[in-house]
């Protein structure tokens, strides 16, 4: 063997390595940042962070009760607006290929506003939905949950969108063919044949988005707000897990940081949940349908 | 499928007439009425997706005129960042202080904007985490395309990287403030300014230049551990898997041929390798530029990590403070004059810059069929 192959042979073997401890890097990494969080937040979490609001006193600072349930209306709320909008336009621009020349110029549009830094979706919030309201009720600068759940809608809908479109398409032309050869309209193809045959990777599409939104903060910061209260009138600031988490994270007492470790740990572990079933349920469906 | 109606009277078939569709005018009319209102509906949400890029751009620029006509293009330029007027001694050539009657003769210094130091902040802590983060992650995704389906373990890494990018940046900002700071503050900083630190063309790192009182001194940067450095870190971890994610999904579209054929021409496996990496080439620029579009507009772990401290150094160990950072920290409480009008400017050239950052990289990773989700 000529020297030239044993040193490319050496300096493959080396790469290969190389290779694998990056691969071996990333996973580490992601266990150290998450086993951190476990190990803090565990230590931290009692059943009083589900159940009791901010008592004021800072040695006893209470729970997270009133930002777990904001953040869930706000979910809810930007979900009603978002998901039905998404999923519509999932559907034009799946179903709708006659009219390529405005759903290729949408797609893109789309794909781009995905990408768009959360922070300025969250000044947007702040000038179109806060400053006008501010303006009619001519009170001081009336932060409120509408205008926290208008910027997270706004997240969602492209997210929604695109991730429609594209399990829309996994579904075989021949479902759609047939069905309008028996003589269904286009609207009755798509709700009874197209949506049913993709029902549970659109709803996974669905519910990746509300998980991704679950963690922002960024949007927030100028339209909800946040609040210690427990309150369940969007039309006042609003109380979130992530923006209480900020709050106490970067403030100066630690009883509130154990706090803040413990919410963080609370959010980590349900998406991570949520992440699990889904994938779970995706690999289940292919089986199924492979079988 | 056997819920779908026949055609009724239209064909003139009598079968189709006692179908199960209860057929006659109305039915027809409102089968009619349900694909327009379909039609309607998902045209309409396609208005709101263009109303809602309009509407960002418009409300934006709107909100920003005031700084816009102040300051023109030269914002983008402008070092000094000014939120209140200035009283400050005029001082005379020698940088004595001047006094007149006893009184000392001060000057005031307007509000000034500019936008340099942040998009040089947010330029470095994004090409350093890039720097950092694209060779792991091609590594990452060799390993993840040729080595892991051997060992059966594609599909559990896989997950883990995909799971790294749904972890909320609040998170890494967290473990950044609490872990990653404390440790470059405690380790790194001193290790570097040991080994470092007398190297003479390697001063710039460890001090800085200000001026007090009129004259120019050197000074060490004071290691706080919260500085460009850090939350380039910080990025890097969370560039991390969209760049594994979506250079996997490019590597795997490269032919079998192609691998198979370098094989037989006698090339080693990181050869062959190299092969993937030049075939998907476009590909893979398309996914550092979704990265870097992610590095640029992270907000909320920048801003906890990176010191917030808007002025140009040189140095990893300062302070800086991103586009991101700068709107996050400020915009809430804006100060009087053209202050606000000035952040709403900076989230303006953010945002211009993440849409040309994400047109490109649509082009290179949609232009070539790679079949990347928006979820990415």
């Amino acid at each position: 063997m000529s020297s030239a192959l044993v040193r490319r042979r050496l300096f493959s073997n080396l790469m290969f390595g190389v290779c694998i401890s990056c691969a071996a890097g990333i996973v580490s990494l992601l266990l150290m940042v998450l086993g951190y969080i476990v190990w803090i937040g565990f230590a931290s979490l009692s059943w009083g962070f589900f159940t009791t609001v901010p008592t004021g006193d800072l040695s006893d600072p209470g729970g997270m009760r009133h930002a777990i349930e904001g953040t869930i209306i706000l979910l809810m709320l930007a979900s009603a607006v978002g998901v039905p909008i998404g999923l519509f336009l999932g559907i034009y621009l799946s179903e709708y290929d006659s009219e390529w020349y405005v759903t290729g110029p949408v797609r893109f549009v789309a794909d781009v506003l995905a990408g768009v830094p959360s922070i300025v979706v969250g000044i947007l919030g702040y000038e179109l939905v806060v400053v006008p309201i501010s303006r009619l009720t001519s009170s001081q600068v009336s932060y409120s949950g509408w205008a926290g759940a208008a910027a997270l809608a706004f997240i969602m809908i492209p997210i929604v969108a695109r991730t429609t479109e594209e399990m829309l398409r996994l579904v075989p032309r021949s479902y759609r063919e047939g069905s309008l050869a028996l003589g269904a309209t286009k609207a009755q193809t798509i709700a009874r044949v197209v949506m049913p045959a993709a029902f549970g990777s659109v709803t996974t599409g669905v519910v990746l988005a509300v998980a991704r939104v679950a963690g922002e903060t960024a949007p927030l910061l100028f339209t909800a707000l946040g609040s210690r209260l427990l309150t369940r009138n969007p039309n006042e600031p609003f109380p979130s897990l992530t923006l209480q988490i900020y709050a106490y994270a970067t403030g100066p007492y630690p009883e509130q940081k154990r706090l803040a470790w413990a919410g963080i740990l609370v959010l980590v572990a349900i998406l991570f949940v949520v992440n699990l079933a889904i994938r779970w349920a995706a690999h289940r469906h292919t089986r199924q349908r492979t079988a | 499928m056997s819920q779908t109606t026949p055609t009724p009277a239209a064909t003139g078939d009598a079968t189709a007439r006692s179908g199960p569709s209860r057929a006659g005018g109305f039915g027809e009319a409102k089968r009619s009425v349900g694909d327009w209102l379909l039609g309607v509906l998902c045209r309409s949400s396609a208005g709101v997706m263009i109303a809602m890029l309009v509407s960002l751009l418009g409300v934006l620029t709107w909100s920003a005129w005031p700084a816009i006509s102040a300051y023109g293009l030269g914002f983008l330029v402008g070092t000094e960042w000014r939120v209140n007027e200035l009283q400050r001694p005029v001082r005379d050539d020698a940088g004595k202080i001047i006094f007149r009657d006893g009184e000392m003769v001060t000057e005031t210094v307007p509000q000034m904007f500019g936008a340099l130091p942040v998009m040089y902040g947010t330029a470095m802590s994004s090409l350093l985490a890039l720097m950092i983060a694209v060779p792991l992650s091609f590594g990452a995704a060799l390993f993840l395309v040729r080595v892991a389906p051997k060992l059966r373990i594609a599909g559990p890494v896989s997950f883990l990287v995909e799971f790294l990018a749904a972890i909320p940046s609040l998170a890494y900002g967290l473990w950044g403030l609490f872990v990653l700071a404390p440790f470059l503050q405690e380790y790194v900083g001193p290790t570097a300014e040991r080994w470092l630190g007398g190297v003479p063309w390697l001063r710039w790192m460890f001090y800085e230049q200000v001026i007090v009182a009129g004259r120019l001194i050197e000074r060490p940067i004071a290691m706080t551990g919260r500085d460009l450095l850090c939350g380039s870190l910080i990025l890097a971890i969370m560039v991390l898997p969209i760049i594994t994610s979506v250079s996997r999904d490019v590597l795997k579209g490269v032919p079998r041929s192609q691998i198979e054929g370098t094989l037989a021409l006698g090339a080693t496996w990181w050869q062959s390798c190299l092969g993937m990496l030049r075939y998907g080439r476009s590909g893979l620029f398309g996914a550092v530029m979704l990265g870097l579009a992610r590095a640029a507009g992270e907000t909320m772990a920048v801003a906890m990590v990176i010191g917030n401290n808007n002025q140009i150094s040189a140095s990893p160990f300062a302070p800086a403070a991103t586009m991101a950072s700068l709107l996050a920290n400020e915009f809430q409480d804006p100060g009087e004059g053209l202050h606000r009008p000035s952040l709403l400017y900076v989230a303006l050239v953010l945002l211009v810059m993440s849409l040309l950052f994400n047109v490109v990289a649509r082009w290179f990773v949609v232009g070539k069929g790679g079949g990347v989700s928006a979820a990415h």
